[in-house]
Parts: structure tokens; sequence; C-alpha cells
């Protein structure tokens, strides 16, 4: 009896662990092509251009990333990839022309916006409106 | 024409003539000044979510979606609630159902099908985007929607196949007032090819009703946060007809929306889904309190 629940508590652990390593897996590199990273926001930071930013936020992104951006939404559990922490350092350091294609492509659990989000405009929006996530 | 607006309603019609007259009047206003302005090129952007989404209970929205977006609508409507507990206020009592898909082909231009379980009906409809409103340039937008629906039934229902038919056109002018609120007042036409009639005294054949029908629509959103809103609406009809007249609908409800849908949950006097079923045939009377439950999911794809 006691083997068996040895052998159960094994099995539970190790299904566990292959979901822990899904969520690694996650956080592989996004390469993002050099003219897509240096392509400059032509969309001022004005808080009309956050308020914009939050709305589209607050419809489209935060069910997965969460209402700060911590990647704590209430889907993030369903999703094999890592949603991300927006609030860190390592995420902010990327320039806005990168936040904007990654938006805008998408990958693996991350929608592509282009189309959703039709206006490129709607998406420097967005993108301003993350940059206020940052702590 | 004169028969339809047999004035049963005289306050409504002269409100709603003289909003549309100013609405013209704006927009004629605004025309003549854009010929006389400046040469200044400013790029003016439509205003965008009026709504949430293109159905706001039982009628259409100003909203049309993205060229390449497919649309699946889930319409549903439970008995009225004048039971009570017997069954649990019309959750338990027969229900209508529609299932539509709609599809934006090109900019501004919807396509879709559907089909409604009362009297089986089958729509074919199309809706376009006519006038956006845009800031300080453009007061409303303006967006025409059109059906055809075919009354699928057994053929012993009707004398002749085109009977099975029946038209609904409609104008729908909104405003978004603030970012919180908009509003929209929508005039229609509806048009049934048969209509019931009864044998009179002299032992001459009438009509119960004619077979156009004048009415007018007014709805607003009030959003209480970035995704969810408060709905409400109401629905005058404008033609007297010799029998059998239909009644206005009150409706309010909550709406709430994400990503790719939108959900509303609502309270109302209309039964039929079908737009010209409900202006024509509404027998939910607001005073007695039939009203009933219901609620629409849609579901949109971008292709």
């Amino acid at each position: 009896m006691k083997m068996k629940s040895l052998i159960m508590v094994v099995f539970a652990g190790l299904i566990a662990f292959s979901f822990t390593t899904n969520l690694r897996d996650g956080g592989k590199p996004w390469p993002v092509p050099d003219a897509a990273k240096n392509k400059k926001n032509p969309v001022a930071k004005s808080a009309e251009s956050v308020e914009a930013g939050k709305a589209l936020w607050s419809k489209h992104c935060k069910a997965c990333h969460g209402a700060k951006g911590l990647g704590d939404g209430s889907k993030a559990a369903q999703l094999e990839t890592e949603p991300g922490n927006f609030t860190k350092a390592e995420f902010q350091a990327q320039t806005d022309g990168a936040i904007f294609y990654k938006t805008s492509e998408g990958r693996d659990d991350m929608p592509s916006f282009k189309k959703k989000i039709a206006d490129a405009e709607d998406i420097w929006n967005l993108v301003n409106y993350i940059r206020t996530l940052k702590k | 024409m004169k028969n339809y607006f047999n004035i049963q309603y005289p306050i409504f019609h002269r409100v709603g003539i003289v909003l549309l007259f100013s609405l013209a009047f704006s927009v004629t206003n605004l025309m003549a000044q854009d010929e006389t302005g400046t040469t200044e090129v400013v790029k003016v952007k439509p205003v965008k979510n009026t709504f949430g989404s293109t159905l706001v209970m039982n009628n259409q929205t100003v909203m049309v979606p993205i060229k390449g977006t497919l649309q699946f609508d889930i319409q549903h409507c439970f008995g009225t609630v004048n039971n009570g507990s017997k069954d649990l206020f019309g959750l338990f009592a027969p229900s209508n159902i529609r299932l539509g898909l709609g599809y934006t082909l090109i900019n501004n231009l919807t396509l879709g099908l559907g089909i409604t379980k009362e009297r089986m009906q089958m729509d074919l409809n199309a809706k376009y985007a006519l006038l956006r409103q845009t800031d300080g340039k453009m007061p409303v937008s303006l967006t025409y929607y059109g059906n055809i629906v075919i009354d699928t039934r057994a053929a012993s229902n009707f004398r002749y196949d085109a009977h099975r038919l029946s038209y609904f056109n409609q104008l729908l002018i909104a405003r978004k007032i603030t970012s919180k609120f908009s509003a929209q007042v929508a005039p229609s036409f509806s048009w049934f090819n048969n209509i019931d009639g009864y044998v009179d005294s002299k032992g001459d054949i009438q009509k119960k009703m004619n077979n156009g029908h004048f009415a007018v629509s007014v709805l607003g959103r009030y959003k209480i946060s970035e995704n969810s809103a408060i709905i409400a609406g109401y629905d005058q009809p404008l033609t007297s007809h010799p029998t059998n007249n239909p009644h206005p609908n009150i409706c309010f409800g909550i709406e709430t929306t994400t990503s790719a849908h939108a959900f509303q949950v609502f309270v109302g006097n209309y039964y039929g889904i079908v737009p010209q079923s409900n202006n024509m045939f509404n027998r939910n009377d607001y005073t007695a309190g039939n009203f009933l439950i219901g609620f629409n999911i849609t579901r949109l794809w971008n292709y």
C-alpha cells in the first residue's frame, strides 16, 4: 500500500514538473527583425494616447497579461507559454518597435493583433500604455 | 404611404421627424463649412467603439466589423416572466433562438445569414456603414441595415410561395456623445408579403393589418467600466393597423465585451428576434408586465 502511495506521489510530481517545464519553454527568445526593432514610435506618449492604450489593454490583453501586466490574468493558467511580466526592467528594456512587432505578429499562445487592431496607431497607443506598467 | 402614417402616436412621429431633419441639417451645415474652410489637410479618423457590438439586444447598431471579420451570433429569448416560479420566470417556457453568421467582405459592408426558430425563418441580411462619426467634422455615424426573410414552414401554410417573404429596411443614426455614453435612433420599415385576413359582416375579406409598418427604435449604452456597460432601448410602432396593433418594446440589460466576444443579458418585451417580426407582431405588452429574459453572444474571428 505504501509503495502504491509512493508511486502515485511520484507520478503526480512528474505531471506537475512537466507543466513547469512547459512554462519555462515559454521564455524562449523572441527574435525581432532589426527594421521592426528600430522602428520609431510615431505616437507621442500623451495622456490621450495612454488612455486609448489602456482601453485596448483592458479589452485585448488583460485576460492573459493581467490588469497590471504581471502575467497573472484570468486566462494565464490555461496558457502553455508564459505571458511574461511587463513590469520588469528586462521587458521594458525592449524598444517600442519590438513591442509593436510582437503585438502585431504574435507567436504561439500570443495572438496576432494586426487584423484585430487594424489601425497601427492603436497598437502604438497600446505600446505607450505598456510603458506605464514599468515599476 | 398615408395608410402607414395613420398616426396613432403623434408625439413620437413629430419628435422623430424633427430629430431626423435636425440631424440632416447639421450634416448639411458641416459639409458647407468644409467647402469654405481652410486648405490645411488634417487626417480625421472615425470615432471608435460607438457600441460594443453590432447588436444591442433586439436591434442592430451602427457598428460594422473591420474587413475580413467573421461574426457568429447566438440570440436567445426565453418565455415571459408572467407565470412566475411555475416556469421559473420563463426560463423553462418555450424559447426563441437565432443563429447567425456574418462576414465583412469589404470595408464597411457585412453580409450575413441566419436561422430563427420562430416560424422557421431564414434571413439574408446586409449592413453598410454610410457615414462614420469623426471628431469635429461628422456629428453622427449612419448605417443602413436590410434583410430578406423566408418563412420556411410547410407549403400548406401559404397560398403562393411569394407569401413566405418579408423585408426589413432600417437607417441607424448614432453618436458617441461621450467616451462612456452613446445613443442611437433608427427609423425602420417592415414589409410582409402576406398578412392574415378576416371576413367582415358583409362577407368581404379584410386585412387584419397593413403589409407595411413604420417604426422607430431608440437605444443607448452607458459604460460602467472599460468592458462593461448598461444598455437600454425603446421601440415605438408608428403605423396604425386595422386590428392587432403591435405593442412597443422597452428593454434594458448589461453588456460585457472581450477581445473577440460580446455578451448581453437583458429584459424586454420583444420575442421575435427577426426585426420585422418584432416590429409587426409584438404581442407582449409592457403595461401588463409581459417582459422576458434574453441573451446575445457574438463571437468574432479575423481573417
